[in-house]
């Protein structure tokens, strides 16, 4: 996905908001897409996914952990259980109720929230929280790009909320830039001092 | 010893008391003896915590086991070496241990801050004091590790047996240190906005202090892994359990912040979002405290019947309260110097990789916090665990990782296509080239594969500025390896990151290869049964015993053999027709092509006192994959029960471990002495400006 993008730049502004996002959003849907739906039952031999079973069932008697790590007996019970459901021939989808069903936990059988109506909402948060975030993250910067005339003007006429501590406080690093003291110059005001890797040729 | 104790702490609660009110009062009177003598008090409150904890250590060398805490977590037969463990390994001695820790720190960090912070430095001093006033006054009212039993025991109850393992002498130590230390570039940030000291002063001691918490937090959390790992015989290593993700949601946050501190130190943007991270950060570090001491959700770490939990919470929502209250009332004063300028810029890339951090940060909040939700909202309970973890944050971790290939390759400000393309063409066309191998040699998973990519993809970025870096130092004259170390040392902060971008890197190989081709299986084997799975055969040889006071010892003793899966063609279809991979041999006679390549010997120990067991799995690790035998349990009939998997790629998560501290002290390692040489006294100055030297 991400491999196009340096070859669709026309010019550093070419890049706006849009495909820039629209970038990110996809990468994002498609490795969330694969994820969801890149193993199935039938690829798997029994064994594994009994396997796969033990890590989705929790063991009730101990503290937040699967069966597949416990040697409590009832785990271990369980293990088999499961191995004689899939030997009959069920699937993942019908051992798991199989449990829900039978132990007096219910649900909370399952390591993870199954199923829709309120459990839905373990799954859908996510999405809103990662493309919420990237989405403020892009807002924000095209927000700071708008101001960016504006707050420039502010700093050079060293801006309004400059109250004494500030005026102190820049006098301060005045001096101790005269003085040869501060390790690195002021950011920007004239650029590093010594050449850096970190600023690449072409910017 | 318990009186001894319990003095130092009520001295230490009053000190820091007074550091408290004298920082306030003296700061706001204008009384500069009264906050002098603040400060002095809080490195007092460091003494205090020694004597404290000096008098619990001495009381577990000498078993006094009049004293409750000392009769539970010890007795006489021990190893002395666990005594330092067994200081820890409770409620009330860890909580002695982070007041210790945090009152060091606190100390250092006063210590050690530049003299330009000195007008808010009484403010820091009282936020770091409040804090330590906290943990003081939960050890002498709630949990004092000095408590005295009516009835003396003839002998303690002895040391949990999971603890007895060479990680613990550093991880819990480690973990809770890095928690607690999140307290210091959060007090120094608060200090300096309380002063209205609005500068970028605190930003570098903020760095180098949230820097350490978050190297000691994440090398804590590595060596946990690697217990887990291990010991607690279950095969794995992160099990998002939620004390587990308690700590890692504020080591996620210090990691947003570390990389976002550099867009204020360079470019003196972000101001805010900053303090907002440390605010998090510390923040989600209270709630951790909360949620190991009490809390509302089941864990395998927590402080068994620890009644704290009231407590914790109101701290945490005090911590909650003050942080963003302080942070409202000067958000006016925090804007940034500087505008962004564009989107393929390092500081839009370092605002893209903050929010993913967060992203996980939330979805792994939420996670936690699901099930109290469930049970509130329609009264069903439900688990939330590793296959809901890996699943919703895998794919933004796996942005992350690609954000860590692209946003260092983005210059400052913002970038042409021609830099765009002179830098990204090569890592791209290797991580296709990746990619495509993978393909051809048949691997399956996809998402695999393309994690792959992605990290081959970001390895590739870092060499190839290493390598443009050394090539150009190398042209001026320098050799080889001394032109890399200059060019490393040119900006440590940055090749730092990049050394531990590496480790992630390695941690991320680990991680895909376990998570998506792990294979297992289990049986129980008598003596000279084999078990034969993939390429290897598993052949019980022996077995022995060990009785000791405190526990009954079993070990086996087992040979690993690479076979040729044509030798056994029959036994394999035979096993495939049943949905094994794996199958028992009862005759374990060589076959031709059998090549004995280890020995393992997998220990399993029952501790009657405690009904617990606790094994050692016997581990064959090469740098493609681990063959890792668990032993269940040695049954009543001579079999031993065991659980095999072959973890693809293991190697690499511990291996990642040096690295990672190696490329956080680089970071850290103070700037070199090339920028330091104009350095003179005012002293000094004078004395050349006036030529009077």
């Amino acid at each position: 996905m991400a491999s196009r993008f340096p070859f669709i730049v026309i010019g550093p502004r070419a890049l706006s908001v849009r495909p820039a996002a629209v970038l990110l959003a996809s990468t994002m849907i498609a490795i969330f897409a694969v994820a969801t739906g890149c193993i199935r039952e039938d690829d798997l031999t029994l064994e594994q996914r009994a396997h796969q079973l033990y890590s989705q069932l929790m063991c009730p008697v101990c503290d937040a952990q699967t069966i597949d790590g416990s040697n409590a007996p009832i785990a271990q019970s369980m293990r088999l259980k499961v191995r004689e459901l899939l030997d009959d021939g069920k699937t993942n989808s019908e051992i798991k109720e199989y449990f829900v069903l039978r132990s007096p936990e219910g649900e909370a059988i399952l390591a993870a929230p199954e199923g829709g109506g309120f459990n839905l909402l373990a799954w859908i948060v996510p999405f809103f929280i990662t493309f919420g975030g990237i989405g403020i993250a892009l807002l924000t910067i095209r927000n700071l790009r708008r101001s960016n005339a504006r707050s420039a003007e502010f700093a050079a006429a060293g801006s309004g909320s400059a109250t004494d501590q500030n005026d102190l406080a820049k006098y301060l690093a005045q001096v101790d830039r005269d003085l040869g003291i501060s390790p690195i110059p002021a950011a920007g005001k004239a650029g590093p001092g010594t050449p850096s890797p970190d600023e690449k040729a072409d910017s | 010893m318990a009186d001894l104790g319990v003095m130092a702490l009520l001295l230490g609660m009053a000190l820091s008391t007074y550091s408290v009110v004298g920082s306030v009062v003296g700061v706001k009177t204008g009384m500069p003896a009264l906050v002098v003598s603040a400060r002095r008090a809080l490195y007092m409150t460091m003494v205090t915590a020694f004597v404290a904890s000096g008098a619990l250590i001495a009381a577990f060398v000498q078993n006094e086991f009049t004293i409750k805490y000392v009769a539970e977590h010890s007795n006489s037969v021990m190893d002395r070496a666990f005594v330092w463990v067994a200081f820890y390994s409770g409620n009330e001695g860890s909580l002695l241990y982070i007041v210790l820790a945090l009152s060091i720190m606190s100390a250092l960090a006063i210590w050690f801050a530049p003299r330009r912070m000195e007008r808010s430095m009484p403010w820091t001093i009282a936020v770091l004091a409040v804090v330590q006033l906290f943990y003081f006054f939960v050890l002498i009212f709630f949990a004092s590790p000095f408590e005295l039993l009516d009835v003396i025991p003839e002998e303690g109850r002895g040391i949990n047996p999971l603890l007895t393992h060479p990680g613990m002498f550093s991880h819990p130590p480690m973990l809770m240190g890095g928690l607690i230390a999140i307290t210091i570039p959060f007090a120094f940030a608060s200090g300096a906005l309380i002063s209205g000291n609005y500068g970028d002063d605190w930003v570098d001691v903020a760095r180098v202090s949230a820097i350490l918490a978050w190297g000691v937090l994440g090398a804590g959390m590595l060596i946990g892994a690697w217990w887990a790992y291990t010991i607690l015989g279950w095969g794995g290593y992160w099990g998002w359990d939620p004390i587990e993700n308690v700590a890692l949601m504020p080591w996620l946050v210090l990691t947003a912040f570390i990389h976002s501190i550099m867009v204020q130190k360079r470019r003196g943007m972000f101001r805010m979002w900053n303090v907002a991270l440390l605010n998090i950060a510390f923040v989600l570090a209270q709630l951790g405290m909360f949620i190991n001491r009490g809390g509302p959700v089941v864990s395998v770490h927590s402080f068994a019947s620890s009644a704290l939990g009231i407590i914790f919470l109101s701290f945490m929502l005090l911590s909650l309260l003050f942080a963003f209250g302080l942070f409202l009332w000067r958000m006016p004063q925090l804007k940034s110097d500087r505008a962004m300028e564009s989107f393929m810029s390092r500081e839009a890339a370092f605002l893209v990789n903050n929010f993913l951090f967060l992203a996980v940060m939330g979805v792994t909040l939420w996670g936690v916090v699901f099930p109290l939700f469930s049970d509130l909202a329609r009264d069903v309970s439900v688990s939330v665990s590793a296959p809901y973890f890996d699943r919703a944050n895998g794919p933004i971790l796996l942005g992350i990782v690609l954000m860590m290939g692209v946003g260092p390759l983005l210059p400052w400000r913002k970038s042409s296509a021609r830099s765009l393309r002179r830098w990204f063409a090569w890592p791209l066309v290797i991580a296709v080239i990746v990619v495509v191998v993978l393909v051809a040699l048949g691997v399956k998973r996809p998402i695999a594969i393309l994690s792959f990519g992605v990290v081959a993809f970001v390895a590739a970025s870092i060499m190839e500025e290493w390598w443009r870096g050394t090539v150009a130092r190398h042209r001026s004259g320098d050799k080889w390896a001394r032109a890399w170390w200059r060019l490393v040392n040119g900006n440590r902060p940055r090749h730092g990151g990049y050394i531990v971008h590496l480790s992630i890197l390695m941690l991320g190989l680990g991680i895909i290869g376990t998570n998506f081709y792990q294979q297992r299986t289990d049986g129980a084997l008598a003596l000279g049964e084999s078990l034969v799975i993939d390429n290897y055969r598993i052949e019980y040889v022996d077995s022995d015993s060990s009785s000791r006071p405190d526990r009954i010892a079993q070990w086996a003793e087992m040979s690993i053999y690479r076979i040729d899966p044509a030798d056994y063609a029959t036994e394999i279809s035979l096993a495939r027709a049943q949905g094994s991979d794996s199958f028992r041999l009862k005759d374990s006679t060589r076959r031709p092509n059998d090549r004995l390549i280890d020995q393992i010997q997998p220990w399993h120990g029952f501790y009657p006192d405690f009904n617990m067991a606790s094994v050692r799995s016997g581990i064959r690790s090469t740098i493609v994959e681990d063959l890792y035998v668990i032993p269940r349990d040695f049954l009543s009939d001579g079999r031993i029960s065991i659980a095999v998997s072959i973890n693809p790629l293991a190697w690499w998560l511990w291996a990642s471990g040096p690295f990672f501290i190696l490329g956080t002290m680089v970071a850290l390692w103070p700037q070199p002495a090339v920028e330091r040489r104009p350095v003179r006294t005012e002293k000094q100055i004078r004395a050349l400006a006036t030529g009077d030297l």
